[in-house]
């Protein structure tokens, strides 16, 4: 514990000077580089993040749009800087779009069905909502 | 001091508070996701539709007497620990092979069967039980998402820390919920022999346990399996760029030897189907279906706990069972869970090697369990309803 602590004072310093350079950068310019990734360092490079990114872009048109919000989520910091990764700015973005668009239709039908319920469909409601699917196909037994 | 000019020595005693936390979390969260699960889902302890590797050779009822039921819990219990130990060897030869590529897709085979069915069964459970009005193309789609993006999560190596966590907490939440509905003596013997096998196969030299993690390090590669890490804890020191490389050697310019730092022990866990039998579980060859999980804590390349998630079952299992008795029980063997993953990363940080995880904290549980339910009870029930204690 006692080392850990005099590294910090040590390193605390230098990060004031720093600072007193440069104020507006100051969490990119102390940690010496900024990180695509909402890991930081433990995460990807920004050359393996082009890729990854464009992968989960691409993956996400197989209807996963948890996919693409997992992709802005990794992604989180090229969202909050706006001018540091093009490449992958645009990917994310994009999923961002994606995500949002499919997430309003999916909402809009899921809110119709369970609010409307039979009273808008009829006896079509008893035949599409889950319970009864389950019922029908014996899925729901298990204990 | 010295320490600012030479690399200080990192041990785990150095950042213990963080580190342990950082296993203890998870561990928490998935024993109380597990507890709410058997309280929400209430599920019958009487029945015993249930059947698995497990039950194979006995399947408990209500009339037996209790000596029947033990006899019929070793019997169980001897099943599924050969089982297992067939399984774990199977991989060490698959290892030895180096058909590493064919462990990976397993793995993710594995995990996609246990996301898209146990965790399907599960919600549709929930659903039934709250007659939640959701439709059924809505649900699919939800359940396809959420299992495609936890395959995702578990077979590609650089992805989100926290949501490759999160996810294997949910794997290991969804199957723990399944053991819980074995019957009850065969859950408490088979707990027993797990936490003695655990310390057979990763101790004694012959252990295949052993054998993997000595194979691992002599070729310095990943075995390939469901293991939880904890984020590992950036020291100034360090460098940081390379803190996610599995092979890294560290040298410590205090030391001569080299320190290896890809120390692991694992433990393959084999999971049979339940009863609904999905028909491509059934056409799989005579060998059984074993789905990777391991058990056993060590260190990750760059000094972060790793313990495998065989271990997470096995806890929650032993709560979940716990709180199918009553909730006092619960808190007494949380409790000794967690004075037992304790003790045994204490352990850990003494001989820096690869430990069994499930022995400390499973003989504390059970032992916990037992004493609880025989002796707490009565006494905080009669101090209740004496108005002494409430």
């Amino acid at each position: 514990m006692e080392a850990s602590r005099s590294d910090e004072s040590n390193l605390s310093p230098n990060r004031d000077q720093r600072s007193n350079l440069n104020p507006a950068h100051n969490s990119m310019i102390s940690s010496g580089q900024v990180w695509p990734t909402i890991d930081g360092p433990l995460g990807l490079t920004e050359e393996a993040s082009v890729d990854y990114a464009r992968r989960f872009y691409k993956f996400g048109f197989a209807l996963l749009p948890w996919l693409w919000a997992v992709n802005c989520f990794y992604f989180w910091p090229v969202l909050r800087h706006s001018r540091a990764f093009p490449q992958i700015r645009n990917y994310v973005v994009r999923s961002a779009i994606g995500f949002s668009v499919f997430t309003a239709l999916l909402s809009a039908w899921a809110l119709t069905f369970s609010i409307g319920g039979e009273e808008l469909f009829g006896p079509v409601w008893d035949k599409l909502v889950m319970y009864n699917v389950a019922d029908r196909l014996g899925l729901a037994g298990l204990a | 001091m010295d320490r600012n000019q030479q690399r200080p020595r990192s041990s785990i005693l150095d950042s213990l508070g963080e580190e342990l936390i950082g296993i203890l979390t998870p561990v928490s969260i998935c024993m109380f996701t597990v507890v709410l699960l058997v309280c929400l889902l209430n599920s019958d302890p009487s029945s015993s539709s249930f059947s698995s590797i497990a039950t194979a050779a006995y399947s408990e009822t209500d009339s037996d007497s209790p000596w029947d039921k033990l006899l019929g819990a070793f019997l169980n219990s001897l099943v599924f620990v050969a089982a297992i130990t067939v399984a774990t060897f199977l991989l060490v030869l698959l290892f030895y092979l180096r058909c590493v590529t064919f462990l990976k897709l397993y793995m993710g085979f594995s995990a996609l069967v246990v996301l898209a069915n146990l965790g399907g069964e599960i919600s549709i459970l929930l659903i039934d039980r709250f007659r939640f009005p959701i439709d059924s193309l809505t649900f699919s789609i939800l359940l396809f998402n959420f299992s495609v993006v936890g395959v995702f999560a578990v077979f590609m190596s650089r992805f989100s820390i926290l949501i490759t966590q999160g996810y294997l907490v949910v794997i290991g939440v969804l199957v723990a919920y399944f053991f819980t509905m074995l019957p009850e003596w065969t859950t408490w013997v088979l707990l027993v022999a797990l936490a003695l096998y655990d310390l057979a196969a990763v101790l004694l030299p012959v252990g295949p346990l052993r054998l993997l993690v000595e194979m691992a390090i002599s070729r310095d590669e990943d075995i390939p399996a469901l293991v939880y890490e904890a984020r590992p804890v950036i020291r100034d020191d360090s460098r940081l760029v390379q803190r996610r490389v599995w092979r890294e050697q560290r040298s410590n310019v205090n030391d001569d030897d080299v320190e290896n730092n890809v120390v692991r022990a694992e433990e393959e866990e084999e999971q049979r189907s339940e009863e609904i039998s999905v028909p491509l579980i059934d056409s799989s060859s005579s060998s059984s279906r074993p789905e990777t999980f391991l058990e056993g804590i060590g260190l990750g390349a760059s000094g972060a706990i790793k313990l495998g998630l065989g271990d997470f079952i096995f806890y929650s299992v032993l709560v979940g069972r716990a709180a199918m008795y009553d909730l006092m029980t619960v808190y007494a063997c949380y409790l000794a869970i967690i004075a037992g993953l304790g003790v045994t990363l204490m352990l850990l940080s003494v001989y820096q090697k690869a430990l069994p995880a499930l022995p400390v904290s499973i003989m504390l549980g059970v032992v916990f369990y037992f004493l609880a339910r025989l002796f707490l009870e009565v006494f905080v029930v009669q101090c209740s309803s004496n108005l002494v204690m409430f």
